[in-house]
């Protein structure tokens, strides 16, 4: 994946630190006019239990919505999650988060999400649409090899256990 | 004592008065009673008191007296009026009632002033008892003693009295104009009553009737009540005749100028005859210009504006039919101008306008084209008063407004453009005389600045603000109708809808014409906007070119089933096509790819895609013994064209071979249904009539027309565009709520500015926004509540 990484960003790529609004719009438009066109993509597409659109002027901060994959112990569920985009997007990965609490092996509970094309396998050949359709199938089909939630990963083997848990801590959640 | 008698009975003789005598012409007495009484009053030292008494009693015989029984002629119970006896021997039941008004208050004015000469005469012979000389202002104190106690007990009927005494008066008086107008009807005339006095013209009193009438004003005038009594009945008289002239000379006729001739009117009949009420008793080489008396001089200040103003109301309510006459009517503006410039009437023309134009023209029954030229007229119309475009704008406001709610607005003007024939709008187009707007204008602002002129006064400066008119003031008629929706963008598209439409149905179109009409446009509009049009036009000239250059090279191939002459258009630049599809049969999709394949070795890497459903067929069909030979759309050709090797088919069959959906498919049947080639055997199944008598049942039921189906355009048009836009608004919507749960409109709005302009490039304005979330509101796709959507669960 080497060539998709710009030269000048290189690694920073993935980078949290980064400050929009401290850049010179002009750095900006090429990515901007990106996002603009994934929106409207996105928008066209009006794919069935994903989402996505800017919180606010800014369009580097865009708030997402899945839904739990049917047919898995999260079907019913609905999540919010947030995605930051630095100003080398798309060579470098936006920084995704759950907004709602999630219970799963590869999220903890201050949202950050371990999934491998968030990570060292992003390319920018990936797009929101992609990335919200990765973690929607990350949901069903976790990753237990590398748990965040080491609870969460000792518990899914037996899905009816994990299931009651899930309803209980979504109870308990429901304020927040 | 018997002297006190005597001398009281002296008194008497010289105030008869005293005993409540107020009978003239007083009896005249001799000096020698005088000087007797005089003595007598002088030794008794009461000559103080006897004034004193004398003062009183004239006061209270006035107010007691006089007054109440001069305006018991004028008490409401006319009926009940003494019968007026007159030493003129005139037949009083001739008259009509009116004119019974008009003798009764000569005659109460006659009586009035008997008595008030006689008191007159009370004043200088105690001056004379007192050997006194004269003073003017115990006259004067009579007077106004007669004034207060007239004016303080007037009842509300009397100026009709007033007012008929006058308009007597002034039927009088105008008499010999009326006649000298109709001088070349006088033959006619004879066997009409006079016009003075309503008698038949051989026993015509209109010389007495002015003897009396002019005796009557003297005595008014010598009294000094001419001005309290008859002022404000007067006025009134002369505004009602101002009126009924203007009414009768003035309405309907636009075609010329009025205000001289009113003005000459005002002056040789109302004023001439005003200056003889009040300057009749002096001998008529008096009267010259600076004896004319001040009250006259003011009248006609009144008069004037009074005349000024009646006339630009008549003009102004009949102001639409000027502007339907318009450039015949103009004299009628240029009129209305100078009474503007004279009387601030700016706000009753606009109300006034607005409310006629809503009533003639702005309401269902009325044709768009029709509303159209109406917008166009009033404009010329409207621009000849007044060239800063202030009324305009403000008067055309409410047509705009309903014109853009009319959905074929855009195509009528387009039409009316580029329509043969003459229309206001071609003829305005042909003019090709354009005024630049934007910069140039605000430009134009500061450095011609010696033409500048005020914004006209009289109208609201905020509205002036809100408008910000520069642009549509100096904007011309073209400009003005394309304003309507408030964009050139709009107007451009659906011309070219049009013309691709003409371009589709007309495949062998006047094409000089519509570059023409392009060259015109693209002077008005720019060249970028009509940029696409251009290519549409090259686009059909180089079909012809390359269908000639395919079908030269093909001969050296095998023949073909059949010709194909192809429109070749660049899909970048034509509108975008309605959404039908069209499936041909295999064999004659074969010919159509093998003129791709000549036109892909012709035009290098380029190929061509098929729209099927647009075009032309010529078919030739043998049925029976029958033989027609026709041109038809795609879809009707493909469609008998499979009933040649099956009889009979049912609609869901045939819709998904051909891939036309059954409602429309059902709707191309119909064509040759009433062509008597296809019956509707059974409910859903079509087949094949071989005789051309077999008709079923069904086939009345379905007989559309079929010269419908070739008006359909094939063009998506404008609105159904609008919709697709609103469709993407609608999804970025969605998309927004979904993720941010619930919003006010005012970010929705500003969310869509900043997010879904990219997409659609149109602009939505928040009112636009407004209406669509309260339909999805409707279809509940929407919740609304505290002020914030969200998406129905």
């Amino acid at each position: 994946m080497a060539q998709n990484i710009s030269p000048e960003q290189s690694g920073a790529g993935g980078s949290s630190k980064h400050n929009d609004d401290s850049l010179p719009i002009k750095d900006n438009h090429a990515v901007s006019k990106r996002l603009h066109k994934e929106l409207m993509n996105l928008m066209m597409a009006n794919e069935k239990g994903i989402s996505a659109f800017p919180d606010g002027e800014n369009i580097f901060k865009w708030v997402g919505t899945i839904a739990g994959p049917i047919n898995t112990v999260y079907s019913s569920q609905t999540y919010r999650l947030s995605l930051d985009f630095p100003n080398s997007y798309p060579y470098a990965a936006p920084v995704v988060k759950f907004l709602t609490p999630c219970f799963h092996p590869n999220v903890d509970l201050q949202g950050a999400i371990c999934l491998d094309i968030l990570k060292d396998k992003w390319s920018a050949l990936y797009d929101v649409r992609t990335i919200l359709l990765s973690i929607q199938s990350l949901l069903g089909e976790p990753n237990n090899e590398s748990p965040l939630n080491a609870q969460a990963a000792m518990m899914w083997n037996d899905q009816n256990e994990y299931k009651k848990y899930l309803d209980a801590f979504y109870e308990k959640h429901k304020d927040t | 004592m018997c002297d006190l008698n005597a001398l009281w009975l002296d008194v008497l003789k010289i105030f008869p008065i005293l005993s409540g005598e107020i009978t003239s012409p007083l009896e005249t007495v001799e000096d020698e009673v005088f000087e007797n009484v005089y003595r007598h009053l002088e030794s008794l030292g009461t000559i103080t008191t006897l004034t004193s008494i004398l003062s009183l009693e004239i006061e209270s015989t006035i107010r007691n007296i006089l007054v109440p029984k001069f305006w018991k002629h004028f008490a409401p119970t006319e009926n009940e009026t003494p019968k007026v006896k007159l030493d003129i021997p005139v037949n009083t039941a001739a008259f009509s009632d009116p004119n019974a008004l008009f003798f009764t208050f000569i005659y109460a004015i006659d009586e009035l002033y008997n008595s008030y000469e006689c008191l007159e005469l009370i004043k200088p012979r105690l001056l004379y008892l007192n050997k006194k000389p004269l003073s003017a202002s115990s006259l004067e104190n009579t007077q106004k003693t007669l004034h207060n106690a007239l004016l303080a007990q007037l009842p509300p009927s009397f100026n009709n009295f007033v007012g008929d005494f006058y308009s007597v008066h002034f039927r009088l008086f105008t008499k010999d104009l009326t006649l000298s107008v109709n001088a070349l009807d006088s033959e006619v005339f004879t066997d009409l009553p006079c016009a003075g006095c309503n008698f038949d013209l051989d026993q015509c009193c209109c010389q007495k009737l002015t003897e009396m009438v002019t005796a009557t004003n003297v005595k008014l005038l010598k009294m000094g009540l001419i001005d309290r009594l008859a002022g404000s009945a007067l006025t009134a008289l002369i505004k009602l005749k101002i009126k009924e002239h203007i009414n009768d000379t003035c309405v309907g006729i636009f075609d010329r100028s009025h205000l001289k001739q009113l003005e000459t009117w005002i002056n040789d009949v109302v004023m001439t005859w005003l200056t003889s009420i009040f300057t009749e008793w002096k001998s008529k080489d008096d009267i010259s210009q600076e004896n004319i008396p001040q009250s006259v001089q003011s009248f006609k200040v009144k008069l004037t504006y009074f005349m000024y103003e009646t006339f630009a109301q008549n003009v102004i309510s009949q102001f639409f039919s000027i502007i339907i006459d318009y450039p015949d009517s103009s004299p009628a503006i240029d009129d209305l101008k100078i009474c503007m410039e004279k009387i601030d009437m700016r706000v009753y023309l606009t109300e006034s306008l607005r409310s006629s134009l809503e009533a003639r023209i702005l309401h269902p029954g009325v044709n768009t084209m029709d509303i159209l030229t109406g917008y166009v007229a009033a404009i010329k119309a409207i621009r000849h008063l007044d060239n800063t475009g202030v009324i305009l704008e403000i008067v055309t406001a409410p047509i705009k407004d309903y014109l853009r709610k009319r959905n074929d607005t855009v195509r009528r003007v387009v039409t009316g453009l580029t329509e043969e024939g003459p229309t206001d709008l071609s003829e305005e187009l042909a003019k090709g005389e354009f005024i630049k707007y934007g910069k140039d204008a605000g430009n134009n602002e500061y450095s011609n600045w010696e033409n500048w002129e005020p914004d006209p006064f009289g109208i609201d400066p905020n509205v002036l603000e809100l408008n910000n008119s520069k642009v549509i003031r100096s904007a011309d008629i073209i400009s003005m109708v394309v304003d309507i929706y408030g964009s050139k963008e709009l107007f451009m598209v659906e011309y070219r809808n049009l013309m691709a439409d003409r371009l589709l149905s007309q495949l062998d179109f006047n094409s000089e014409k519509e570059i023409r009409n392009l060259e015109l446009l693209k002077i008005r509009f720019g060249e970028s906007l009509l940029h696409s049009c251009e290519v549409m036009l090259k686009d059909v000239t180089d079909s012809k070119r390359i269908n000639a250059h395919i079908h030269g090279d093909e001969n050296s191939d095998e023949s073909p089933l059949f010709d194909i002459s192809s429109l070749i258009i660049s899909a970048q630049f034509w509108p975008s096509f309605n959404k039908e599809s069209l499936q041909l049969p295999v064999e004659l999709e074969n010919e159509f790819k093998k003129f791709t394949k000549a036109y892909e070795s012709y035009k290098g890497n380029r190929t061509l895609n098929w729209r099927t459903v647009t075009g032309r067929v010529n078919i030739v069909i043998e049925i029976g013994d029958r033989v027609l030979e026709m041109t038809v759309p795609p879809t009707q050709a493909v469609i008998i064209y499979h009933f040649q090797h099956k009889n009979e088919w049912s609609l869901e069959e045939l819709s998904s071979l051909i891939k036309v959906p059954p409602s429309a498919l059902r709707r191309r049947i119909s064509f040759w249904q009433n062509h008597g080639l296809i019956a509707e055997i059974e409910p859903g199944v079509f087949g094949l009539l071989e005789k051309e008598t077999e008709k079923t049942q069904f086939d009345d039921v379905n007989i559309t027309d079929a010269d419908e189906e070739d008006l359909e355009s094939a063009m998506a048009s404008a609105s159904d565009q609008r919709e697709e836009e609103l469709q993407v608004f609608w999804s970025y919507i969605v998309g927004m709520l979904t993720n941010l749960d619930c919003m006010p409109i005012d970010r929705i709005h500003q969310m869509l500015k900043l997010f879904a302009s990219h997409s659609g490039g149109v602009e939505f304005t928040q009112d636009e926004l407004k209406h669509f979330l309260q339909r999805k509101v409707r279809e509940h796709k929407l919740l609304f509540s505290g002020g914030v959507y969200q998406l129905a669960k």
